[in-house]
């Protein structure tokens, strides 16, 4: 079991699904504010960690 | 883009306004949508369900203190989840109402209260409606008084919806609760337009059941929903069997017959209950949601010959509009016809209008952010002016 591996697959849903609300929360344009940009990049940088989280549990 | 098989990938919320008037309290906050991957299995709710085994005793997760949580919310004394407000209506019924009682109703009531009658083998009476579109307590007195007098018999119990589902008007609750109550007859809350949207107390209103839909107004999957009462009518409402196998000697512990025993058990109340904090801040809100529903009401009522048929000013963000004499006499001549309005709103990214809709409609605000309100108050004055129709600054 890789509690690590399983961790990392749900926190990188959570991460994506708070993209989703912005995606909401902006339509239909999802012209993003400065503030919405910077939350968007942090979640982005979040779900790339746990992505390369998975990589080392799973396929390296 | 499909997520299985032939199934649509549903991007409606994401990619645009939704106006949809029974959907937009019920789309799910983020927190529910966490719960709803983690939880998505069927019985996921059961891993540490222990004696008695029913739902409102599950301690991990902390369902048994949702529970309570919502009772005290509501300012109740005691709640059960139910599948859908229309559950709950049908379990008051199933407890109170007797084959040809009759039970007073109104001129808005959803249909799934009558059906609700119907299946205790109750007799529907309606209290009429003004020519405001409310429902009064002088109005409820008078049924009261015709029902008693034609049917012999005093109603068994009394529906009154806190907002109705037609014109989202206000109607004078706690006034036909007290009229009610000098009568003995117990009385329901609908509270399917209220209950997660805007601050309802219970005890307030003086009712003696509180009904909510999770899926219309509390963020949450379907089908789910809330049944609120007094300790008063507790027992009676969430009876416990006391069904015995006449073979197997069989009984079935402390599960409640009108809930069927366990009511929702995966998906469903994890995404209710994850929202909770998030229904419970956003009630105190009210008032934000107000004044989005009025920028798009005052835009609409800005297109010449469109009239507004719910009471004004807005005291709810769910309206029914006749655009008769404006976007439907584009229609006559437009080449799409009816379609027309709701091709154009989509193609500015709104949707939720019913396709060919262009007479008496519906459409709700709820949950938009005051930026996709003014868009779609844009949206409205842009189609009418683009289509010939009078727009007054």
């Amino acid at each position: 079991m890789s509690q690590r591996a399983t961790d990392a697959l749900f926190q990188s849903l959570f991460l994506l699904t708070d993209i989703r609300a912005i995606l909401r929360k902006t339509a239909p344009l999802h012209l993003l504010s400065a503030e919405e940009k910077k939350e968007a990049e942090k979640i982005l940088s979040g779900v790339k960690r746990q992505v390369e989280i998975l990589e080392e549990e799973l396929v390296r | 883009m499909r997520c299985a098989g032939e199934i649509e990938t549903r991007q409606i919320d994401e990619n645009t306004i939704n106006i949809d008037p029974i959907q937009v309290g019920g789309r799910l906050t983020a927190d529910a949508m966490k719960a709803v991957i983690a939880y998505g299995d069927g019985y996921s709710v059961c891993d540490n369900c222990r004696k008695p085994f029913r739902l409102d005793y599950i301690k991990k997760p902390p369902i048994a203190d949702f529970h309570a949580d919502l009772a005290s919310w509501l300012d109740m004394d005691v709640c059960r989840l139910v599948p859908g407000a229309r559950r709950g209506f049908q379990a008051v019924c199933q407890g109170l109402v007797g084959k040809g009682d009759p039970v007073i109703l109104t001129a808005l009531s959803h249909y799934t209260e009558f059906l609700a009658v119907e299946s205790a083998g109750g007799l529907p009476r309606e209290i009429p409606k003004t020519a405001e579109n409310r429902i009064t307590a002088d109005a409820a007195a008078e049924t009261i008084e015709r029902v008693i007098r034609t049917d012999g018999k005093t109603p068994a119990l009394l529906f009154i919806e806190g907002v109705d589902y037609q014109y989202g008007n206000h109607h004078e609750v706690r006034e036909i609760a007290e009229c009610a109550h000098k009568y003995d007859i117990p009385v329901l809350y609908n509270g399917a337009y209220t209950v997660g949207i805007l601050p309802v107390s219970g005890r307030d209103l003086g009712v003696d059941f509180v009904i909510g839909s999770g899926h219309k107004s509390m963020a949450a999957p379907a089908p789910s929903g809330l049944l609120a009462t007094t300790d008063e009518y507790a027992d009676t409402i969430f009876a416990t069997t006391a069904a015995r196998g006449d073979q197997t000697g069989r009984t079935f512990g402390i599960k409640e017959i009108s809930m069927m025993g366990c009511t929702l058990m995966g998906v469903t109340v994890m995404g209710m209950m994850a929202s909770f904090p998030h229904v419970r801040e956003r009630a105190l809100q009210w008032n934000q949601e107000l004044e989005n529903s009025r920028i798009v009401v005052d835009a609409l009522r800005s297109i010449e010959d469109t009239a507004v048929l719910s009471e004004m000013p807005r005291q709810h963000t769910l309206t029914r509009v006749d655009t008769r004499a404006s976007f439907d006499a584009v229609a006559q001549t437009h080449k799409k016809r009816g379609f027309f309005l709701s091709s154009a709103l989509s193609k500015k990214g709104i949707t939720g209008l019913i396709p060919g809709a262009t007479k008496i409609w519906k459409f709700n605000t709820y949950g938009m952010t005051r930026a996709q309100a003014a868009h779609t108050a844009a949206a409205f004055t842009e189609i009418a002016r683009e289509n010939g129709l009078t727009v007054n600054d």
